[in-house]
């Protein structure tokens, strides 16, 4: 099968859903002419689609999300990108109090074709506000969707979903995964939400991890077969809201222990809704108390040492799930 | 009937059927039928009025927290809005907000927001998708005096100028955000903000509705063959509270002795009798208000609560 970058996976998802639909518009600061998107994402995509659905903004992100809410009430599909995910805080209210109100707000007269692209994670010495993993926060706000792509396979699929799906989607990319070539067959296809994904078949453990961090289970997998013959079952979520509760039910049920792996904070993250839901559903079928493994309670620092000590990474990832296990 | 008192006519109902609508809430409110409170904007039918009546059916409209005055002269229907107000299945959201989000899809009003500023960057993206449909319509975004020192109203300001959006903004100054009077909290008058963006003004006596309504429609025309953004301010006052149950202290009894005696209602009354317009005709628009809004009333009080269903959680 061919191979193509995660970035070009969504370039093609947003490409083939914007010819098909010129309601289909992406909004944002530098994503047209110039910079062609921050990462390159919409390389191309101005000179194929032009002005009337690639749209440079002002840095106004209120105002970038506005366009996107108040398009999507009158009928059009917009992709908002945020520059980084982290100036998705500038527009809380949009999205907190407009996006994932309307449809009930409106008692269902509208609804909203909304898709908000969030570049986010570390990795690049960009410090406290160029870094953040912030999904975790979203959970608790009804009326969105949450994915979050691993790989270009899924990033693709689930975009072309999220662009129609009819509710405001979050759609968390980690820019780590950009330039990484995954297997994506040229025709076309789609990912339904709250289908989550076996990422790596096992026996004695179920990691359930999301986004970059999948990439870093993948390997420590492969380490701990290699030195200490454990089979390690990884679990994708691909979607926080809609979440898959089943399959990793049945995961938990086979192997008997679980670990989370994230990329955002310890306090309130992914890892502590995954580790009440298993509690609340098959707390009998656990050997041990859950382990959540993430970043530290504080700001993501600027220098490389200093991020490794507060992101997971391999190493840190092997140590716990050995400590885990002992 | 000539064709002035025609419009003048037209006018009184609608600002009559604002009016007493407001009132009924109010009543409601005081009997303890509504749950929480409500922004009521009697005192301020003109502006509703006359700003709404000079759009057409097409536009769209972002209304105010204070903006039942402006919904209903869009369009919306005074039973399903009561019944809303109330709680009951049979309101235009189903009943499940109440008074300060009222969208209706029918009369392409696109809601009203509890936070204060929201509007705008919703606007963007309104005016945003006109343009790129090549549509005849626009859309009016309300906001009040208070509001126009939300950092979104200058980014919208900026954003309407920079992509020529047909959007048309409505002031509505009543001269207080709650209890803060605007001389408090800006220097600059709204309209004088809306100048430094490239964008055409206006201002009107807001308790005048032949005056809101010759502006409105003026700048209405405006924005719809040039594509560009503008601005109305309308200068008017609430009688009420900020909400149904504040009793108002931050203002005077001469103030607001002042401002009810520039009563738009009344004012208008008596240009229609000027007019010759009799009496007569003007009892008779007003029984039928006062009909209408009755039977809203009992349709409302008629109808169940509404109830939630699995369908609302996500």
């Amino acid at each position: 099968m061919r191979q193509i970058t995660y970035s070009e996976a969504l370039r093609e998802a947003m490409g083939e859903e914007m010819k098909k639909d010129k309601n289909v518009i992406l909004i944002g600061e530098d994503v047209a002419e110039g910079y062609k998107g921050c990462f390159g994402v919409s390389k191309g995509l101005f000179e194929q689609f032009g002005p009337d659905q690639i749209i440079d903004t002002p840095i106004s992100e209120n105002s970038i999300l506005g366009a996107g809410i108040g398009a999507a009430l009158i009928g059009m599909k917009p992709i908002v990108e945020m520059m980084f995910s982290d100036f998705i805080a500038v527009c809380f209210d949009g999205i907190i109090n407009q996006a994932a109100k309307i449809r009930f707000m409106s008692g269902d007269q509208y609804n909203l074709n909304l898709v908000v692209r969030l570049p986010g994670g570390s990795g690049g010495g960009t410090g406290p506000h160029h870094s953040q993993c912030l999904e975790s926060i979203f959970l608790s706000i009804p009326g969105i969707k949450i994915v979050i792509p691993s790989n270009a396979y899924d990033a693709k699929g689930l975009l072309k979903t999220a662009i129609s799906h009819g509710d405001p989607v979050l759609f968390f990319e980690h820019k780590k995964l950009y330039k990484q070539k995954f297997d994506v067959p040229e025709e076309e296809y789609t990912i339904p939400f709250g289908k989550a994904r076996v990422a790596r078949d096992g026996k004695d453990l179920t990691i359930v991890a999301t986004s970059y961090m999948v990439t870093i289970a993948l390997e420590v997998a492969e380490k701990l077969k290699e030195n200490h013959n454990l089979e390690i079952e990884i679990i994708d979520p691909r979607t926080l809201v809609p979440l898959d509760l089943d399959l990793i039910i049945g995961s938990v049920k086979k192997t008997s222990k679980l670990i989370t792996l994230e990329e955002g904070p310890l306090r309130g993250g992914i890892g502590a809704e995954i580790t009440s839901l298993i509690n609340e559903n098959c707390f009998d079928y656990l050997d041990y108390p859950i382990k959540r493994i993430a970043s530290k309670n504080m700001p993501v620092p600027m220098s490389g040492p200093s991020e490794k000590e507060v992101i997971p990474n391999i190493e840190s990832v092997e140590k716990e799930i050995l400590d885990f296990l002992k | 009937m000539k064709k002035d008192n025609k419009l003048l006519s037209t006018f009184l109902e609608k600002m009559l059927l604002v009016r007493q609508f407001e009132y009924k809430v109010y009543e409601f409110a005081t009997k303890g039928i509504v749950f929480g409170s409500v922004h009521l904007c009697i005192g301020e039918e003109a502006t509703a009025v006359g700003s709404a009546m000079g759009l057409e059916s097409k536009d769209y409209i972002l209304t105010t927290h204070r903006g039942h005055g402006q919904a209903l002269t869009k369009g919306a229907d005074p039973n399903k809005f009561l019944a809303e107000i109330i709680g009951r299945q049979t309101g235009l959201c189903k009943g499940r907000v109440g008074s300060m989000h009222a969208f209706d899809k029918e009369n392409n009003n696109l809601g009203a927001q509890g936070i204060l500023g929201a509007q705008f960057p919703i606007a963007i993206g309104v005016g945003l998708a006109l343009k790129l449909k090549k549509s005849k319509s626009i859309v009016a975004c309300y906001l009040g005096d208070g509001t126009s020192n939300q950092g979104t109203f200058y980014e919208a300001l900026n954003i309407a100028d920079i992509w020529d959006l047909p959007i048309l903004f409505v002031c509505v100054n009543n001269l207080y955000g709650m209890g803060t009077h605007y001389d408090k909290t800006s220097n600059v008058a709204v309209f004088e903000k809306a100048k430094s963006f490239n964008i055409i003004t206006e201002t009107a006596d807001g308790n005048d509705v032949e005056e809101v309504y010759i502006k409105a429609k003026k700048l209405i025309s405006k924005v719809r063959s040039d594509r560009r953004p503008a601005l109305l301010e309308c200068y008017t006052y609430r009688w009420l509270g900020h909400s149904a149950f504040d009793n108002r202290p931050y203002r005077s009894k001469e103030e607001i002795k002042k401002w009810k005696a520039k009563d738009p209602i009344k004012s208008l009354e008596q240009k229609m009798i000027k007019n010759d317009i009799s009496a007569k005709d003007i009892e008779i628009i007003k029984d039928n208000i006062n009909k209408k809004i009755e039977e809203a009333a009992k349709f409302a009080l008629e109808s169940k609560y509404s109830s939630i269903d699995d369908s609302v959680k996500a």
